[in-house]
């Protein structure tokens, strides 16, 4: 455990005493700001909830996450740091969850920058807003994050080179959030009803969905903390082989 | 992982006395592919001696370091350290050495302190201690006044002195260095070596170079690899023992034709600082100066020197290796 405090620690610092992390925050903010108050029906429905703001969520998710993560391992590869930090006395795995346990310290912090939105929201109503959903979309919001950081992080260590890191990430979170839609599992469930139930399970949107609402179900937790155990095992395995 | 949590096998490792063997390399073999970058070798290294790896480029020398660190496992053949097998013990196997890979890679945005705490907490060293030992070891490399310094902006010579300070915040029994000298100008070069003789006192040190003028200057013993295979191993004495019976003949010019003189042979690739060709004698006896002398004459040479003559390093090097040229 120290040992991946120690590594998350020395990440932490490389986000937050350069730019990165507070570039990424900002932006994911003021694009998110962008839709939710400019084009989405917030002020023509009068009402005082975050739906949009966290239906939009996943969306973001699939390209600030890889854009997060997409340094952790192709710039140590690059550089050739890994020499360095693999001759280190720690296991690979405590390498692995450090580094994306830094990478979700951004995005608590962006969360946390973002909780103005709804207090905000909460002063201006005119009746007491419900916090429910608030409550869920950002629980949702860490849980999804959590897993595209994981995904991004397996992608960052499969190659040298960033740019590529982020564009297979960002290609990687289309699948799992557009590609396994529940609309894309409407389509093909006349012609295999087996197969979408597949998808719509395996897709981000459908448990995000339902967490958003204020539903916080067990299977919905399981599949997000799964899926970022899933991608963070690869990720060790991607390591690992390296040295083959 | 703390110094007091460090594994069983490193608590229960008898103290190592001065001349213990500290690396057991036995058979170590590697591809990549159809290359064959390291192939059955062999080696020991004893506390108090600095190995030198000699070879040109590609011969296999990082290989083979990387394989004696874990960074990449061998195909064949083990690798231990202290006693502790690298490939089933890695981590109790990293405790024992530090490392300075050839590309010195440090974290540009972080300043040379925060980095040696990074370092010296990810091996294990008490907060207390830590403190003790970034202050020991900026003091020794003469890092001192760069230590809030951010690493990005270092020269390449305090890049390579925080890279060796990283190698050595824990006071390793091993040091394992990959070139250590790459990059370096002349006065730094002198600090470096001077370094490792230091360092020898305490620990084994072993490092990579295809320098001949640094293994000569610091080397114990040297190991020569050329094509993954470990041609030589002995102190440089032992290595140009070999010859010392052999008569050197030196001419100008294009030099003596060898078909000329039976016996002859032209030492492969040396060349003189003026251009002279070197021609040396392989037997016990001496070259019939008459002979020799006619047809120094009858080529236009000039006879420089006739006389028994140990091979220097850079000989010896050339004839193990076959010729291949060498930076001296």
């Amino acid at each position: 455990m120290k040992d991946i405090l120690i590594v998350a620690r020395r990440e932490c610092g490389a986000y937050f005493q350069t730019p990165i992390a507070w570039i990424f925050i900002a932006l994911q903010i003021a694009i998110l700001s962008f839709f939710f108050f400019l084009y989405s029906p917030f002020f023509i429905i009068e009402s005082a909830d975050m739906r949009v703001w966290f239906g939009l969520m996943p969306f973001t998710l699939m390209v600030f996450a890889p854009a997060v993560t997409m340094r952790l391992w192709s710039e140590e590869l690059r550089t050739g740091s890994t020499e360095v930090l693999l001759s280190l006395p720690v296991k690979v795995v405590n390498l692995v969850i450090g580094k994306w346990l830094a990478s979700v310290v951004v995005l608590l912090a962006s969360v946390i920058c973002s909780l103005g939105i709804p207090a905000t929201i909460s002063y201006l109503a005119a009746s007491p807003i419900d916090w429910g959903p608030i409550i869920g979309g950002y629980i949702g919001t860490v849980l999804a994050g959590m897993m595209f950081l994981a995904l991004g992080c397996w992608v960052s260590a499969l190659s040298r080179n960033q740019v590529v890191s982020l564009l297979v990430g960002v290609t990687a979170g289309i699948v799992l959030v557009l590609a396994l839609s529940p609309d894309f599992a409407s389509f093909i469930s006349g012609t295999n009803e087996t197969l979408a139930r597949i998808v719509e399970s395996l897709g981000v949107q459908s448990h995000f969905r339902s967490i958003e609402r204020g539903v916080l179900a067990i299977s919905d937790v399981v599949y997000f903390l799964s899926g970022s155990c899933f991608f963070l095992a690869l990720t060790v395995f991607q390591v690992e082989l390296k040295k083959q | 992982m703390s110094e007091e949590s460090s594994g069983a096998l490193a608590n229960n490792a008898p103290p190592a006395s001065p001349r213990t063997t500290v690396i057991e390399a036995s058979q170590l073999s590697r591809s990549f592919g159809e290359t064959k970058a390291a192939q059955d070798v062999s080696f020991e290294v004893r506390r108090g001696e600095i190995l030198g790896f000699l070879g040109p480029n590609g011969a296999g020398k990082s290989t083979t370091l990387r394989m004696i660190t874990g960074l990449i496992a061998a195909d064949r053949g083990s690798a231990k350290i202290c006693g502790i097998d690298v490939a089933t013990h890695p981590i109790e196997a990293k405790k024992k050495f530090g490392y300075l890979p050839e590309s010195i890679p440090l974290y540009e945005e972080m300043e040379v302190i925060d980095y040696l705490r990074f370092i010296g907490s990810a091996r294990g060293i008490a907060k207390a201690v830590l403190e003790k030992s970034i202050d020991r070891i900026s003091k020794r490399l003469g890092l001192l006044p760069m230590l809030r310094r951010r690493c990005g902006t270092l020269s390449k010579g305090f890049r390579q002195r925080v890279g060796l300070a990283q190698a050595l915040i824990h006071n390793p029994e091993v040091v394992i260095l990959d070139e250590p000298t790459n990059g370096l100008d002349p006065r730094q070069i002198i600090e470096v070596r001077s370094l490792i003789r230091e360092l020898a006192t305490d620990c084994a040190v072993i490092f990579s170079t295809h320098i001949l003028q640094e293994i000569a200057a610091i080397c114990t013993r040297i190991i020569v690899i050329h094509s993954g295979h470990l041609i030589a191993d002995g102190t440089p004495d032992e290595l140009a023992g070999d010859s010392s019976e052999d008569w050197q003949v030196v001419t100008s010019g294009s030099g003596v034709d060898p078909e000329q003189c039976p016996g002859l042979q032209l030492a492969p690739g040396v060349e003189g600082s003026t251009g002279e060709t070197v021609h040396r004698w392989l037997g016990e006896s001496a070259p019939d100066l008459g002979d020799l002398s006619i047809q120094i004459y009858r080529s236009g040479s000039r006879l420089l020197h006739v006389g028994r003559s140990r091979e220097s390093l850079e000989q010896v090097y050339l004839r193990l290796t076959g010729g291949e040229r060498v930076q001296a």
